[in-house]
């Protein structure tokens, strides 16, 4: 069975199926008529209000169908009738019955379900009248001592006993035979109650309130329990079980949400299906007799049939999943996970069948919370913390604040890291700052003064760690071929030629280069002494050595760039080493050499930041660049704009790890305006009355509340300051700029006698 | 490589749908469809309840921190049509605002980066993406809609950060920075959105997805050249989408899993995408040199039960 449609004149209020739920009768202001229901359409057998007779006893609140004879129709009236129709008749004597007996509009009829001509209807009154509709009255009246009684039902397990909601929120239940007194009154709900359902099976009544809940009664024991609560969007209407299914039940809403929706009361949360057919609020349900297929009526002035197969699940478009990576780099990760409701231990015998149908699982819905945490990501991010508080970035020597914070990042395992800073030391740091001295010098050698001895020592020393550090990164196959070149390069060193060493790439990212500067230093250091033929050795990175010349030089411009870099070597190109061949160097003491060409590193280091920025590293980039101070005006290629974005970058990771104290140091060290802006952005002061400590809003001078100015006088000459104010920020007193200042020309204490040695910077 | 750390019991009755750490990692939120929120403090790792939000009448499907310049904010939204933000004012939190124009389900919320002022977008299954602006003169907030936005509903809804890598605050750009945001829908399709002239406007419609757009995350460019963004489908994909300057993007299907795909979600840095999937497995993946995602880390936690769509 499918979808169908069909659209009336008016807002429809109700339906009703006959017993064979093949026809529908729909009542509303204006509509009132009998479909069939065919395969694929609604066929119009009758229009009740065709009749010329119209009165409002036309105009339906409630229609109803016997159960027992398919040719009567009840309708409750807007003005208080109950009418009673004969469908084999015709015109006017169709109306068979019309009972003028409630003062207020009829809000619900239902049929007796086994006694025929039975009915009972409820009123806005508060009443309700039980008819037999051979009767021209009613037979009984119940007097339900509330407002209003927005519905009435018979109950199917007990053949007299009909339920009754009130707007007041209480439930009564009633015997048709005992007028005077309810048998049962509890109040179920905090608002009205719009509707009621018994359970087709259970002794459960369901009823519906205004205050968005729909709750499941079990009224087996004289002490009504509550068995289940749904939560609804919205205030509820109407509410009908679902055949054949225990825990389901159809609700539509009185406003805001158009769409009928199917519960399982165990999950009282979210639908279990929803249809979204109509566009108004939906006004009644009706099971047509089996699971699959209802109809329903709205006051979009449509009477649909809908199939379950086309409803929509709002539990399978939510997201079962949690899922966020913390500052921290922990993983939280919630999911859903099958929950056992069965608590009792199945036996040997009666083995579970795994398979258990698929609805039967809607309803057992949790999830867990769990935290993962990934080693690599993790530490990434505590090693950031761990850098960002101990990198020197400012107040020593540049060697020393590059062997430092290569110590730092070495302590946290990031060799990789460790090996920019010892790069960037040996690329600007002493070496750098000499070549160019002895460029400036017209080659002057100022470095034939070495200890032959100690530097090869340590040559040694370096390049057996390097060795060993190398063996340690053995399953980076990319450095294979190059261990081969350099076997075949470095002949002319011996303590080389036994392990070989790795190209001098920058690439140190995903490989994790495992290698040791100090033998990549050397290996950069020989490719230019290589290149020059200059044989000497000296150890470059002593930094104690370098820090009066490094001041020296310090404001030197950038090296002019006479030796284009393509014809230095390149540290992705030490195949350029390998052409020379190489004397061992430390016998050599050379008096007078030509001047060494000024290899300019600057393009390989902005290689190297922009990649660890790439790598989502900005703090090695930025510190670098704090670092290099004065030399990053060598950096000329690297934009404005990039530093700036990376700066931002740091700047906010740095935020979010709340080292606030790094973040103020890194603005403050920030060369570019827009950066260093930062730190004197939003800093307020508020002045508040010395008198009575309210703040000074208007003027800085005058109290508002209290009209004291004690505060803005000047201790000098006891005026009220109205320009500027200065003050010491130790005693708090102060008063004019000019008398301050004349004033601590001459003395130390402050002008009024506090004794306080005032200070002002 | 990863590792449980430890589970958190959350006590909440029914499916969660979105747990999120906030600005420092001191807090976090869950929401699930009990229609309650819960906060919690995480100290030493360990999670101690706060509080409960109770305000909604719907499974609460996403929530979002705001930016702590603003207070401590959350906002939440739900299959109740609201979009609720919450403020904790002396370590009670309260309901601080609540919008309630959407005519479906909110699906997603988000706030945008703190550069631009106090910003929600809002995505809803009644296919419109909201924009609210904290506006601190009036104390109020103002509500922009982005109609039709997607086709039957808009399942996510992200910003794009506001460092970009063309930062606009050089000399020869002064103005404000531009706003966008991408957004992922049932109509399959994934939406870059820009606010033009006060307002929204469509900038690019990015299609490679075969079935509903489930999440959409945009890559924070902490250090990055170019715009990257994720998004995962119910077409069991994960695409990485990239672009120099939002207008031409470049597609990179990261992988087909074996099960739907519900979430991708960025690490701080922009350089860990974890994804999680309706099988219960959650991976991480990180770019190579060569620009190749390759999944460094892969968790099963039992198995999923996602099988009643076809329930009758």
């Amino acid at each position: 069975m499918s979808t169908i449609s069909v659209l009336q004149e008016g807002p429809v209020n109700a339906l009703a199926l006959n017993k064979d739920n093949s026809q529908v009768a729909i009542g509303g202001r204006n509509v009132f008529k009998v479909y069939s229901i065919e395969e694929d359409c609604f066929k119009e057998i009758c229009n009740l209000r065709a009749s010329k007779h119209l009165n409002l006893s036309f105009s339906c609140n409630d229609v109803a169908w016997s159960s027992t004879d398919d040719n009567y129709l009840a309708t409750a009236a807007t003005n208080g009738h109950v009418c009673v129709w004969n469908l084999t008749k015709s015109g006017k004597a169709m109306q068979e019955q019309v009972y003028q007996e409630h003062k207020r509009t009829v809000n619900k009829v239902n049929f007796h379900s086994s006694e025929p001509y039975r009915l009972i209807s409820g009123s806005q009154d508060g009443t309700m009248r039980y008819f037999d509709m051979r009767c021209k009255a009613a037979v009984a009246t119940f007097l339900s001592n509330t407002e209003s009684v927005r519905d009435v039902q018979f109950s199917p397990h007990m053949p007299h006993t009909f339920a009754a909601v009130s707007e007041n929120g209480s439930v009564q239940l009633w015997d048709v035979r005992r007028t005077e007194k309810c048998i049962q009154q509890f109040t179920a709900h905090s608002g009205p109650i719009f509707a009621c359902d018994w359970h087709p099976e259970a002794t459960w009544l369901a009823t519906a309130s205004r205050d968005k809940t729909i709750k499941v009664w079990d009224l087996t024991t004289s002490k009504p329990t509550l068995d289940y609560t749904i939560h609804t969007i919205a205030s509820i209407g109407h509410v009908k079980w679902r055949p054949q299914r225990k825990y389901h039940i159809a609700s539509c809403a009185l406003v805001v949400d158009c769409s009928i929706n199917i519960w399982d009361i165990r999950r009282p949360f979210i639908p279990f299906a929803a249809f979204n057919e109509h566009k108004d609020i939906a006004s009644g349900v009706a099971w047509r007799g089996d699971s699959q297929v209802f109809l329903s009526t709205s006051r979009d002035c449509s009477l649909i049939q809908h199939s379950f197969k086309d409803a929509s699940r709002p539990a399978s478009k939510a997201n079962i999943q949690a899922l966020d990576i913390s500052t921290k780099g922990n993983t939280l990760f919630g999911m859903r996970v099958p929950v056992s409701t069965n608590t009792t231990k199945p036996t040997g015998l009666m083995r579970k069948s795994s398979t258990s149908t698929i609805s039967d699982q809607f309803h057992q819905s949790a999830s867990v919370l769990h935290q993962f945490t990934h080693v690599s990501v993790c530490n990434d991010l505590s090693s950031f913390e761990f850098l960002a508080k101990n990198y020197i970035l400012y107040g020593r020597s540049f060697p020393e604040m590059c062997e430092h914070n290569a110590a730092v990042a070495k302590e946290c395992g990031k060799s990789n890291i460790s090996t920019i800073w010892k790069i960037v030391n040996t690329m600007y740091g002493e070496l750098y700052v000499k070549i160019q001295a002895m460029h400036n010098n017209g080659g002057l050698n100022l470095m034939n003064n070495v200890d032959a001895s100690s530097t090869e020592k340590k040559n040694n020393d370096v390049v057996g760690e390097a060795a060993a550090a190398q063996f340690s990164s053995a399953d980076d196959d990319v450095e294979g071929e190059d261990q081969v070149d350099h076997t075949a390069v470095a002949n002319g060193y011996h303590t080389y030629n036994k392990y070989g060493h790795p190209k001098g790439d920058f690439s140190f990212g995903e490989n994790e280069l495992d290698l040791e500067l100090d033998a990549l230093s050397i290996d950069y250091r020989n490719g230019m002494r290589n290149q020059n033929q200059l044989q000497q050795q000296e150890d470059w990175t002593l930094p104690n050595e370098a820090f009066n010349i490094r001041h020296e030089i310090r404001d030197r411009s950038p090296p002019p760039e006479q030796f284009p870099n393509n014809n230095s070597p390149d540290f992705n190109d030490d195949s350029h080493s390998s052409t020379v061949d190489e004397q061992p160097t430390w016998l050599v003491s050379v008096s007078k050499i030509p001047p060494m060409p000024i290899w300019d590193p600057s393009a390989s280091l902005i290689e190297s930041l922009k990649h660890h920025a790439e790598k989502g590293d900005v703090q090695t980039s930025v510190s670098v660049l704090i670092v290099l101070g004065e030399h990053r005006k060598n950096l000329k290629t690297l934009d404005e704009n990039t530093v700036t974005h990376w700066l931002m970058g740091y700047i906010q990771t740095l935020e979010r790890f709340r080292l606030w104290n790094v973040k103020a140091l890194v603005i403050e060290l920030a060369w570019i305006p827009s950066i260093s802006q930062m730190n004197q952005q939003s800093t307020r002061i508020n002045t508040n009355c010395s008198q009575c400590l309210k703040p000074l809003q208007r003027s800085g001078w005058l109290c508002d509340r209290c009209h004291s100015t004690d505060a803005s006088r000047c201790s000098i000459c006891h005026q009220v300051v109205k320009g500027l104010y200065v003050w010491c920020q130790g005693c708090s007193h102060g008063g004019h700029l000019m008398h301050m200042q004349e004033w601590f020309s001459k003395n130390k204490q402050c002008p009024t006698g506090c004794g306080h040695l005032c200070e002002y910077r | 490589m990863t590792s449980l750390l430890n589970s958190i019991d959350t006590g909440h009755e029914d499916m969660i749908h979105d747990a999120e750490v906030d600005y420092y990692g001191l807090r976090l939120a869950t929401c699930s469809s009990d229609h309650s929120v819960k906060v919690y403090d995480i100290k030493n790792g360990a999670h101690n309840l706060i509080d409960d939000l109770k305000g909604h009448f719907g499974p609460v499907w996403q929530i979002a921190w705001s930016h702590p310049m603003f207070g401590n904010l959350l906002a939440s939204c739900s299959y109740d049509r609201k979009v609720i933000i919450w403020k904790e004012t002396q370590g009670k939190w309260s309901k601080y605002y609540e919008y309630a124009n959407h005519d479906s389900s909110v699906n997603s919320v988000q706030f945008a980066p703190a550069e631009f002022g106090l910003i929600l977008a809002c995505g809803s299954s009644d296919g419109s993406i909201s924009i609210l602006t904290y506006q601190s003169e009036t104390n109020n907030w103002d509500a922009k809609k982005i109609q039709n936005a997607h086709t039957i509903g808009c399942n996510a809804v992200s910003w794009c950060p506001a460092i970009t890598p063309e930062p606009a605050f050089d000399s020869n750009h002064v103005g404000p920075m531009q706003k966008r945001l991408v957004s992922g829908g049932c109509d399959n399709l994934v939406k870059i959105w820009k606010e033009e002239d006060d307002k929204w406007v469509e900038e690019k419609k990015l299609e490679v997805h075969s079935d509903w757009v489930r999440d959409v995350a945009w890559a924070p460019s902490v250090g990055l050249s170019r715009h990257t963004v994720a998004s995962c489908s119910q077409d069991r994909r994960v695409v990485i989408w990239t672009s120099e300057d939002c207008q031409s993007w470049s597609s990179n299907i990261l992988q087909t899993f074996d099960d739907v795909v519900w979430n991708v979600s960025w690490s701080l840095n922009g350089n860990i995408l974890a994804v999680s999937g309706g099988d219960n497995k959650i991976s991480l993946w990180k770019q190579n040199l060569d620009g190749a995602w390759k999944c460094i880390s892969d968790v099963t936690k039992g198995q999923a039960t996602n099988n009643e769509q076809r329930a009758l």
